[in-house]
């Protein structure tokens, strides 16, 4: 039995030996699957997601009709071994509906749809390992491949989650959990658009104080450039390398 | 086409990165792969204060805080070490002597390694939890090192080496990092004299290897041993195994080895096994019983073969015996001292776990039991197969003067002595002692390290003397301690939670200061508080004045507790652990330091104090109209005693409104009295004396009974109405978190005895189906002869019940809510918040119901609150037990070098003794057969009919229910030091 977060007073230290404000190693690479539009594979900690765009494609046609917008479909699916237990997750499973359902509305409107009417933009993730932050690797990795396929959106949507200390007379919020702390901490995961304070995703599905929420959404929001800046460099490191090396 | 390559050898912070890959087993039995991230930093600072480098870039949380640095600049030393030094404790050491750790003389700054943190933490909680708030003790200076996350001291597993070999290398990694990095630090300043870094270890390996290494070591003894008080701390370490396993090859296993974990967890889930809390009967040391679900009566677990290693208080796992083996519970006495006295705590083989006396007293039950019909009702009987969790404490008591080889004070040599627990369901314990000499006539306490297979008598160690037996201060402390209730002054983080102000503090003129937002101004009426004489604490005052509509308005202030004492902060914490104000006969420990209780809370007469008050409109008939709940400011016009209260009332020419008011509150209380008797609650009886001390010296001189007047039942009755109206309130606020009261209806099986008795002896009748029904038949138990006869029964029936306890509305169904001794819905406390907590977390949740403040979140949780009361429950037991005691023992003073006689009943009737209770002194005590005469008079017991008809060196016959005069004296018992009362029949 090591130890829980309840030792973080204790010298300030977090389960895995990180300070309240520190992101995980976050690495990323684009176009890491030539075929597909577009591709990523990201890891934050030891959550690592793979994604490929498809499209934009010509649309199914829909009962609605064709409308005058691109449609942005998402699809998630969990390897079985990608958690301490092996599980099998079905497409039906709620909560990957869930998510699937949070990245549609956030890249429905950061994504310049009515470029692209009567088709259809087609993100797929394949969760291969988790530790925590599972929504906001989505959403970080979605956000490379789209860049990586050429769509053009209105900036980057950056994501990272934020927790809080369950010491109760110094809560402190926390940046980035792992999968041990999400156990046993309540945490919020903030999306933001670009480099200001915009604020596209928030999802907080703990119970939380609700005098706590907004030190949670500060650290959160400022976690979040950091990604943004980390996946900036990647992209630019790519795109130098196709300018110098042609590939 | 690119490949997905490690990404670990392009990231420049790759080095900083480790992983950790540990297996572990769920409780379904499935395995799992954990892979966790280790972020290695150079930022973790030493905490050292002659660490200049370190406080640079020390660590500063959200708050831009950094933590102070701990660790002295000039630490202690000894003989080895002049220039002082810090410790660097193994696991080992931490676990063996914790007790020594947490001496207040030595043992400062100690650098508490992760590596061992979390080795502790594996290998018992308790120790672990002791660990941490030793941690937070500002005086010992001890600070935990997360070695494993700096990367200097970070070290990989490597392959083949088993973990205990990695983490002593870490260990000794960190040991040597730190005087390093002292060294260089001391350096920096220029000055000064670099403090040693030593590794304390038991494990010879580990300290071998230090050694080749260069780096200081000792072990816990050697490092003792230079210390000032050696002797006396070398008996705080736990007695170890291996001390005792090299004492010669073969040992002879005394007790049944216990279950695996799994299999009693199969058994107990398949139904073939039990689980429950083994306690040990008050008068025969050699029977047990575990009350289980599956069983109505009780299990009982006879001798020590059966009980096998377990000490009252411990869950364990039972196992039912055959039918053929089931028996009656004992009608015997057996005391431990009678039958082991001669055993010697030195030698250990030969010792057999039943010793022949014990047997034949065990033998003689059996067939007295098989010799009877149905009558009898055997019960079943079972043994103990495991233990699931020990619950041993520290135990007080003293040093068999027999078991020690010599007394010679200057004799440091170590031996073995017993020590006999004052508690006398506790078994022997066996210490080792260097002070033995010293030790006897003295209250020790000690803890039970282990209880092993080949050993009759668990073993312990000493951890302090508590002063000479029989001396005032031991015996309270003694109490105290057995008791578990906290005794130490208030740390001074609880005391600066204190109004700056100090006795001061008034409440504010102006009515426009935040104290006065949300407060009624009820300075105008006519309050008075009654109580006790020389009460400091005044919990309550009351009031009524006649409506112009003929009803009235009455209302029971109580002090505002909850504006002094906040929800989570070190106050809080405190009084949350203390539970309640311990009431003993000499002396009062507080839940809430002095200032609160008898000040600045304290509802006292002629000054304005914050109140919280229940208004109620209720007729002249007694009925509730409605009930009115707020914060107020009153001011108390006279603090009455029961008696002056009674006297004023009585006196027909005063003709104040005061008096007027007090009047109508005491018709009230008959008329509401009344109704609840109509509801069926009970009236019972608890033998209550009161001890006349000397107002100097509070010796006692003298015991009385406490009396009754109206005026008690008054404040009573306003005090229930209170309560009820609260818990009401509260409920329909918050109906899975309110804190309530309740107490359950007694099991039929629990008067079954009692029934019994009354029938077989008097031919009459006791009725429990309900409360009613109860309250009733009690009243019907009376003899014309005997006044006392129905208090008596009384006594007898309070005793078959359950006890009331604190609960979170969610826990239960609204019906189990019920008060049965009331006879009410719903109950709670409210009433006392100056010497009870959970009175004091009612008012939170009833200041949050009125929308006064909102409610901290610690009440809003229910699992918080579980824990609340289930602490408060405890404590509030102890507490009742911890005065009952102390009574116990000022009667014994009181009575000291007197000889009495007296009336008293026979309660209680075994098959070599009986119990005779005595009114006027409020005491119980056995008389044995042995007592009756020598040679010890033959015994026969008619257990149908109660009598024991004694023959021999005395006849006479023994009745239960008898009246009998006693000749009371007093008499050091030998087996728990205690003194006691005497008791012989004339």
């Amino acid at each position: 039995m090591p130890l829980d977060t309840s030792t973080y007073s204790l010298a300030l230290l977090r389960l895995d030996g990180r300070r309240w404000n520190e992101l995980r190693r976050i690495h990323a690479q684009i176009s890491t699957q030539a075929a597909a539009d577009g591709s990523s594979y990201l890891e934050m900690g030891n959550t690592k997601v793979i994604c490929t765009v498809t499209g934009p494609a010509e649309g199914r046609r829909t009962a609605q009709g064709a409308g005058q917008e691109c449609r942005v479909e998402v699809e998630i699916s969990i390897a079985g071994f990608s958690g301490v237990e092996r599980k099998r997750r079905g497409r039906a499973d709620k909560r990957t509906q869930e998510m699937q359902h949070t990245l549609t509305t956030a890249f429905t409107s950061t994504i310049f749809t009515h470029l692209y009417p009567h088709s259809t933009i087609t993100l797929t993730l394949h969760v291969l390992s988790q530790d925590g932050s599972l929504l906001a690797a989505c959403l970080n990795a979605a956000t490379l491949a789209l860049i990586d396929a050429g769509i053009p959106m209105s900036d980057y949507l950056c994501a990272c989650t934020a927790g809080s200390t369950a010491n109760e007379d110094a809560d402190e919020p926390l940046l980035d959990l792992n999968g041990l702390e999400e156990q046993e901490l309540p945490f919020l995961t903030a999306g933001v658009l670009g480099d200001n304070d915009k604020v596209a995703v928030l999802m907080l599905e703990t119970r939380v104080r609700v005098e706590r929420v907004e030190g949670m959404l500060a650290v959160a929001v400022d976690g979040c450039k950091r990604v943004r800046g980390i996946l900036d460099a990647v992209v630019r490191a790519h795109g130098r390398r196709i300018v110098e090396e042609g590939v | 086409m690119t490949s997905l390559k490690r990404s670990y050898a392009a990231d420049p912070s790759a080095q900083n990165l480790s992983s950790k890959v540990y297996v572990r087993s769920t409780k379904s039995g499935k395995v799992q792969k954990i892979v966790r991230e280790l972020y290695l930093r150079q930022d973790i600072p030493c905490s050292s204060r002659l660490c200049s480098r370190c406080v640079e870039n020390a660590p500063t949380d959200y708050h831009n805080k950094v933590s102070p640095f701990v660790l002295s600049e000039t630490p202690a030393g000894t003989k080895s070490f002049p220039q002082g030094h810090y410790l660097v404790p193994d696991t080992n050491a931490l676990l063996t002597a914790m007790d020594l750790f947490e001496v207040e003389t030595a043992f400062r700054d100690v650098i508490v390694l992760q590596t061992v943190l979390e080795e502790v933490k594996n290998r018992s909680l308790p120790l672990y939890h002791r660990l941490i708030s030793l941690t937070k003790n500002e005086d010992k200076r001890f600070y935990v090192f997360f070695n494993d996350f700096r990367q200097e001291t970070y070290v990989v597993r490597d392959a083949g080496e088993t973990i205990n070999d990695r983490n002593d290398r870490a260990v000794r990694k960190a040991v040597q990092w730190y005087s390093q990095h002292l060294q260089a630090a001391v350096k920096a300043r220029r000055s000064g004299r670099t403090p040693a870094v030593v590794m304390i270890s038991d494990d010879r390996e580990n300290l071998r290897k230090a050694e080749a290494e260069g780096i200081s070591a000792l072990s816990l003894s050697n490092y003792v041993s230079e210390l000032e008080n050696a002797n006396q701390l070398l008996d705080m370490v736990s007695e170890r195994r291996e001390q005792r396993d090299n004492r010669g090859g073969k040992v002879e296993l005394l007790y049944p080895e216990y279950y695996s974990i799994s299999k009693m967890m199969t058994g107990v889930k398949a139904g073939t096994m039990h689980q429950g809390i083994f306690n040990v009967s008050q008068y025969n040391y050699l029977e047990g019983s575990v009350h289980v679900p599956a069983f109505e009566r009780s299990l009982l677990i006879l001798g020590r073969e059966n009980s096998n290693r377990a000490v009252s208080g411990d869950v364990v796992v039972v196992e039912v015996l055959p039918k053929d083996q089931w028996k009656a519970p004992s009608s015997k006495v057996i005391e431990e001292e009678e039958f082991n006295k001669d055993d010697n705590p030195d030698v250990e083989e030969g010792e057999a776990v039943v010793t022949d006396r014990e047997r034949r007293a065990l033998q003689e039950e059996v067939k007295r039991v098989q010799g009877k019909g149905v009558e009898g009702r055997p019960q079943p009987t079972a043994r103990v197969v495991g233990v699931v969790k020990r619950n041993w404490r520290q135990y007080v008591g003293h040093i068999d003067k027999d078991s020690v080889r010599t007394s010679n004070r200057e004799s440091r040599a170590q031996q073995t002595v017993f020590l006999i627990p004052m508690d006398k369901r506790i078994p022997k314990i066996r210490v080792r002692t260097r002070q033995a000499g010293e030790l006897l006539g003295k209250r020790v306490l000690v803890t039970i390290d282990s209880w092993d297979r080949e050993s009759r008598y668990p073993v312990g160690h000493f951890v302090r003397s508590l002063g000479e037996l029989e001396s005032k201060g031991a015996e309270t402390e003694a109490l105290l301690l057995e008791y578990d209730v906290q005794y130490r002054p208030f740390p001074k983080t609880v005391l600066d939670c204190l109004p700056a102000e100090g006795h001061d503090w008034k409440v504010p003129a102006s009515l426009e200061d935040p104290g006065w937002r949300g407060r009624r101004d009820l300075r105008d009426l006519l309050v008075c508080s009654i109580d006790p004489p020389g009460c400091v604490d005044i919990d309550d005052a009351l009031h009524a004045r006649q409506l112009p509509n003929g009803n009235f308005e009455v209302g029971v202030h109580i002090a505002d507790v909850s504006h002094f004492v906040k929800p989570n902060n070190a106050m809080d914490k405190e009084a949350s652990m203390r539970g309640t104000t311990v009431y003993l006969v000499d002396k009062r420990i507080d839940m809430l330091p002095m200032l609160l209780g008898t000040d600045l809370c304290s509802l006292k007469p002629y000054v304005e104090r914050y109140a919280f008050s229940v208004l109620w409109e209720i007729t002249p008939d007694a009925e509730v109209v409605n009930s009115n709940f707020t914060k107020s400011v009153i001011r108390s016009r006279e603090a009455f005693s029961y008696e002056q209260a009674q006297i004023r009332i009585d006196d027909a020419s005063q003709k104040d409104d005061l008096t007027k008011g007090m009047r109508t509150l005491l018709m009230l209380s008959k008329k509401l009295r009344q109704k609840r008797m109509d509801a069926g609650a009970l009236n019972l009886a608890s033998p209550e004396v009161r001890i006349q001390t000397e107002s100097e010296t509070s010796d006692p001189v003298d015991v009385q009974t406490k009396r009754l007047l109206d005026t008690n039942s008054l404040v009573e009755e306003f005090m229930l109405l209170a309560n009820i109206s609260v818990a009401g309130k509260n409920y329909s606020a918050f109906p899975q978190t309110a804190l309530l009261r309740r107490h359950a209806a007694p099991p039929r099986t629990n008067f079954e005895e009692l029934q019994n008795q009354l029938k077989v002896k008097r031919g009459m009748e006791l009725r429990t189906d309900s409360s009613k029904a109860l309250a009733e038949s009690l009243d019907t138990c009376v003899d014309p002869q005997e006044p006392f006869f129905n208090t008596l029964i009384r006594i007898m029936a309070t005793r078959c019940m359950m006890s009331a306890e604190y609960f979170c509305s969610g826990t239960q169904a609204y019906p189990e809510f019920r008060h049965y001794g009331l006879a009410s819905e719903i109950y709670t406390h409210f009433t006392s918040p100056i010497r009870r907590y959970a009175d004091l977390e009612a008012h939170r949740q009833l200041a949050a119901a009125i929308d006064y403040e909102p409610l901290d979140p610690s009440l809003r949780s229910r699992s918080k609150l579980e824990a609340v009361c289930k602490n408060i429950n405890v404590r509030h037991r102890n507490a009742q037990m911890a005065g009952r005691a102390s009574v116990e023992y000022y009667v014994g003073q009181a009575l000291k070098g007197r000889v009495v006689e007296e009336e008293g009943f026979v309660m209680r009737v075994f098959s070599n003794g009986f119990v005779v209770f005595v009114p006027r002194f409020g005491i119980e005590g056995l008389i044995r057969l042995r007592d009756l005469g020598t040679p010890e008079p033959e015994g026969e017991f008619d257990a149908e009919n109660y009598v024991l008809r004694v023959r021999g060196s005395r006849e006479v016959n023994v009745e239960l229910f008898e009246k009998v005069k006693v000749r009371i004296s007093d008499v050091a018992e030998e087996s728990t030091g205690k003194r006691k009362i005497r008791l012989e029949l004339l």
